[in-house]
């Protein structure tokens, strides 16, 4: 069977576009795993980070920090000063909120002590089932807390 | 197959097509194709964009979409790793995933398509590519620098069909590698990365990757898709079982090799009869390019399948299987 040039360019770009509309009107779509620290979705178990689903381990949210996260922002979702948390690990007090966790780590310093510490302020873990596909993937609605 | 071309009505012979030239050759499919090809780039961009300028506001590379989420080769990558364990590799997300299957979904329909029609690479190398054939034309010592560059390098040519076959070692390297180390390999090389990243100012090899591209991309067409793309690695073998090729009818043809010339992946398409090449992306700039009406033709069919061979053919350096009855 002939298949004209045009309808072959056709066909290309409907299988291409079709898919990811398709995908992107079930809600399957997600074009980040990041999420807000706090925000308890996604970030801990989503695809971006490694696993491809399941439940988020977010004991508090403390589950969800990532290196990425800058530490003003995760002061503020998990309920603790700033100068707090750098007094806890011997950090400079002057240090901008606006840094990255993973800028900070050193021998005293990182992203799991981080998570440890605050699961022991503010509490023990708990599992939440991870939210409706897609929720996570929607950058406005799971933008970090100004630092 | 020779049933198949047994059916085929046979073309009338030697109608003679005007080439179009200048604006002119934009309109119609290469017109579409352009177009399809600057809106998915212009796509991409608009996101790097946004993502570079969030960044530098504050947003801390928090959640806006990263440009890397829409590499499909992501999703092909981390292939060997989700079998293994169920888990996608670090850095990969769901679009990357279905941007990999949708990849593989074209090459099985339309062959190398995605890369002829929508990759921005691709674009990119095809820009170089004019902006090359452009200065040659305008400045004649340019012209015959590359001329007896090109002489010189022609004793290199035998090197072309194993090059070809880099590709897939790089395919093979990217997702095994992914899957023993459990971090993308391939990330820290990969052009199209070290451009979805260039707002972040980090040089690394991926950059200079890049810019080895494009440079080369002046004197060899579409130079990594040709030889290093890891993803027209992996579309080139789906599309081998295609049912959508591109047939040369002999009858019609009149043997002057545009077609041959016109081809940006280098396959020789004057010397085949059905071609069934991996390395071919479905461009149709051959069938733009044939004088000859009726010469080259797209036909669904039954998949062709005459050897298992990632290399082209010596001869005629692309798959060729006379299927006259």
């Amino acid at each position: 069977m002939r298949i004209k040039p045009i309808a072959f360019g056709i066909l290309t770009v409907a299988l291409f576009t079709g898919t990811i509309g398709v995908t992107m009107a079930t809600g399957a779509w997600q074009t980040t795993g990041r999420t807000a620290a706090g925000a308890g979705a996604g970030g801990g178990g989503g695809p971006g980070s490694g696993a491809a689903s399941g439940p988020v381990e977010s004991g508090s949210a403390t589950g969800d920090i990532k290196g990425w996260m800058t530490i003003g922002a995760v002061a503020t979702t998990a309920g603790v000063s700033l100068p707090e948390i750098l007094a806890a690990f011997a950090l400079p007090a002057d240090t901008p909120p606006e840094t990255a966790v993973k800028d900070l780590e050193s021998d005293v310093f990182s992203v799991t002590a981080l998570r440890a510490w605050l699961t022991e302020r503010t509490g023990p873990s708990t599992t939440t089932p991870e939210p409706a596909s897609g929720t996570g993937a929607d950058p406005a609605s799971s933008e970090p807390a100004a630092p | 197959m020779s049933q198949t071309t047994a059916r085929t009505p046979r073309p009338a012979l030697g109608a003679i097509r005007r080439p179009r030239r200048g604006l002119a050759a934009l309109r119609g499919v290469q017109g579409f194709r352009r177009a399809t090809q600057l809106a998915v780039t212009l796509v991409v961009l608009a996101v790097v964009v946004e993502r570079t300028l969030a960044v530098a506001g504050g947003a801390a590379g928090g959640t806006v979409t990263t440009g890397e989420a829409l590499c499909p080769f992501g999703g092909i990558e981390t292939i060997g790793t989700f079998l293994a364990t169920g888990s996608f590799v670090s850095h990969v997300h769901v679009s990357n995933v279905i941007l990999g299957l949708a990849v593989l979904l074209v090459a099985f329909f339309a062959r190398g398509a995605f890369c002829g029609w929508l990759c921005p690479l691709g674009f990119i190398q095809d820009l170089v590519a004019g902006f090359s054939h452009l200065v040659q034309r305008r400045i004649p010592p340019v012209r015959r620098a590359v001329r007896t560059l090109e002489r010189r390098a022609s004793r290199l040519a035998v090197l072309d069909r194993p090059l070809r076959l880099l590709k897939y070692a790089v395919l093979a390297w990217a997702v095994l590698g992914a899957a023993a180390f459990g971090v993308m390999v391939f990330r820290d090389v990969d052009p199209w990365n070290a451009l979805l990243e260039i707002g972040s100012a980090t040089v690394g090899i991926g950059l200079v990757v890049l810019v080895l591209v494009i440079v080369a991309s002046f004197f060899v067409e579409r130079a990594w898709c040709r030889y290093a793309c890891p993803l027209g690695a992996a579309t080139g073998i789906v599309s081998r079982f295609s049912p959508i090729r591109l047939e040369r009818v002999e009858a019609a043809c009149s043997s002057c090799g545009v077609c041959t010339t016109a081809c940006p992946m280098g396959l020789p398409v004057a010397t085949a009869t059905v071609i069934t090449s991996q390395d071919c992306i479905g461009c149709l700039e051959c069938v733009e390019a044939c004088p000859r009406s009726g010469a080259l033709e797209l036909r669904a069919g039954l998949p062709v399948l005459p050897t298992i061979s990632f290399l082209p053919r010596r001869s005629a350096d692309v798959t060729s299987v006379h299927i006259d009855s």
